[in-house]
């Protein structure tokens, strides 16, 4: 029985499967990468003026006042704690919380950075409202 | 077809993080885990590692006329998003100063601008 010849299409164009794969990786690669381009952002409350005691306003609401000192201490409505302890009463006392509010509030000297770590941990552990607070020592 | 589609990818690659950043002005901003993304025509703040201010990407000599500029625009639009971009290396009074500015001038809605944080970092 004689065998059909079939004719293959000649291969003279581009190759595109490769092509096809390399940008399908890309758009992969793209849309996981995206989050690190973003800027993202924390909302603050306009800043008013404390006084050093870290007191915000008259209320019955129990509150979280934290003070970062120069010298890379934090103060947890007036006790020294460290950061990790901070992350475990933080919650601790915005569970009794109505409003779920940290006043924070800081050295001169005390980095953007910081700040922003401390307010970062505030939302993380579930404060619904940050607060920034310039403050002035007493006379 | 697949090469121009090639194209478009890398373009996008590297338009996009310009477009999606509030301003061209490059400041590296602290990172965060949370973070809310609003997309939105806001005003942007900037406050660069060496003390300089853009307002817009516009080069600001002093707090005083941020505040102006800022009151100019909440005339406009009560409520527009105060976008407060600074260097983590900076202090944190001085972008309390901006953010006392922005409050001064009547803003209500004010974002201190972070970079998301991989959960490794």
């Amino acid at each position: 029985m004689r065998r059909r010849h079939v004719e293959r299409p000649k291969n003279n164009g581009l190759i595109i499967n490769s092509l096809v794969d390399v940008a399908l990786s890309l758009v992969i690669g793209f849309m996981v990468s995206m989050p690190v381009f973003f800027e993202n952002g924390i909302f603050v409350s306009a800043p008013g003026v404390a006084q050093a005691g870290g007191a915000v306003s008259a209320g019955s609401d129990i509150k979280a006042n934290i003070f970062l000192a120069n010298d890379g201490r934090i103060m947890l409505n007036e006790n020294s704690v460290t950061e990790d302890s901070l992350r475990v009463l933080l919650p601790r006392l915005l569970d009794r919380s109505v409003e779920r509010r940290v006043v924070i509030s800081n050295d001169e000297s005390v980095l953007y950075d910081e700040v922003i770590r401390v307010m970062d941990m505030a939302k993380q552990v579930g404060a619904y409202d940050v607060a920034w607070l310039r403050t002035r020592k007493t006379p | 077809m697949a090469c121009v589609g090639l194209i478009l990818v890398l373009v996008m690659m590297m338009v996009s993080p310009m477009v999606i950043s509030h301003t061209t002005t490059p400041v590296a901003v602290p990172a965060a885990h949370t973070g809310q993304r609003e997309v939105q025509n806001d005003i942007s703040i900037v406050l660069t590692q060496t003390g300089e201010y853009f307002f817009n990407d516009q080069p600001v000599a002093t707090i005083d006329d941020i505040g102006r500029l800022v009151a100019a625009e909440i005339a406009k639009d009560p409520y527009v998003l105060v976008v407060i971009r600074a260097d983590k290396q900076c202090y944190g009074n001085q972008v309390l100063d901006i953010l006392a500015a922005a409050k001064r001038a009547g803003a209500v809605r004010i974002v201190c601008a972070t970079k998301k944080l991989t959960s490794g970092g």
